[in-house]
């Protein structure tokens, strides 16, 4: 899927995307308040959506946010002052980041992996975006390896990802893959929803 | 402890609706394969509509896994029985069974979930 046909089709969920949070927000909200709470500095979010994460950030916390689309973007903009700290927003590809090398001691994602339609690309520009030893801090969902349950999200990945997120992805594997060191995961659903916490590993001393 | 009754009351009744689709495709007699595969269709559409009008009330994940569950693996089973012709002759024992089939699948995954939530992996431990 092209730049334009991800752009298009998260114009067109965010019609609908705060009508499942109620729910979302009190069951999930607890363990992603208290992953971002360990964000610190200047701070990266991909994937704002319309910006019903901005409550769950700390307080004080200075936030570039971005998103491909600019409908969730006009959203996300209004929910801005649910954030005690500044929120920047950018329309962005996370494929292909404006920001110099280690811009960012802090790069936070929320179900935005699921989405991005070239995932390992996507994690070696956050790489390349995050100071050595900036943290990468993921609430995701990702493919369950039990059995029936991986076969069921495998089945409905063709359906889903035609109007929203793939079902089935390997976010652990991709981090580890696009250089992170990987140092915390744990579940917050079955082994579908995730928070990951990662690394930039410090470049050799010589 | 609202939620999650809403959760035992949900996968209630995909079992039921499950149930009733298969009694209505499904005849006595017909070939199980084609019974099973119908009810597994069956099942899958039934679950993405019940599962979409839940969603806001009970969250996305927590209706879908289960929804999908229900109704897939259900409908396969409810296709192989009413084929087969095999129990539940009234529809009222068929319903019975179906939502005690929801609500055991929504308690499997509960008792699974109580077993894999926490930390996965620390590299500091």
């Amino acid at each position: 899927m092209d730049d334009v046909a991800t752009r298009r089709k998260w114009d067109d969920a965010s019609r609908t995307m705060d009508f499942f949070d109620f729910a979302d927000d009190r069951r999930l909200g607890p363990p992603r308040q208290r992953l971002f709470a360990k964000a610190r500095g200047t701070t990266l979010m991909v994937g704002a959506g319309t910006g019903n994460d901005f409550k769950f950030f700390p307080p004080g916390l200075f936030v570039v946010a971005i998103d491909i689309s600019p409908k969730m973007l006009e959203r996300a903009a209004l929910k801005t002052p649910q954030h005690a700290g500044t929120i920047t927003l950018y329309e962005m590809d996370v494929c292909n980041l404006d920001f110099a090398d280690g811009s960012f001691e802090t790069v936070i994602t929320a179900c935005t992996f699921c989405s991005v339609p070239r995932p390992a690309a996507g994690l070696r520009e956050l790489h390349r975006v995050l100071k050595p030893g900036g943290r990468l801090l993921m609430f995701e969902h990702v493919r369950s390896r039990i059995g029936p349950i991986g076969v069921l999200l495998d089945l409905m990945t063709p359906l889903s990802q035609r109007f929203g997120p793939a079902l089935n992805r390997d976010t652990v594997g991709n981090v580890r893959t696009a250089g992170f060191r990987v140092t915390r995961v744990e579940n917050v659903y079955l082994d579908i929803i995730k928070t990951i916490e990662a690394e930039r590993e410090d470049p050799p001393q010589r | 402890m609202l939620f999650a009754l809403g959760d035992y009351g949900f996968g209630a009744l995909v079992g039921i609706v499950t149930t009733l689709a298969v009694r209505l495709l499904v005849e006595p007699g017909m070939d199980m394969v084609v019974a099973m595969l119908l009810g597994m269709a069956a099942g899958m559409v039934l679950h993405l509509i019940l599962g979409f009008l839940a969603a806001p009330l009970l969250g996305m994940f927590q209706t879908m896994i289960p929804a999908a569950f229900i109704g897939m693996y259900g409908g396969m089973l409810f296709g192989m029985r009413d084929s087969m012709n095999a129990g539940s002759t009234t529809l009222g024992a068929a319903v019975l069974v179906g939502a005690a089939f929801g609500v055991l699948v929504v308690l499997a995954l509960k008792v699974y979930d109580a077993a894999l939530r926490g930390v996965a992996f620390d590299a500091g431990r």
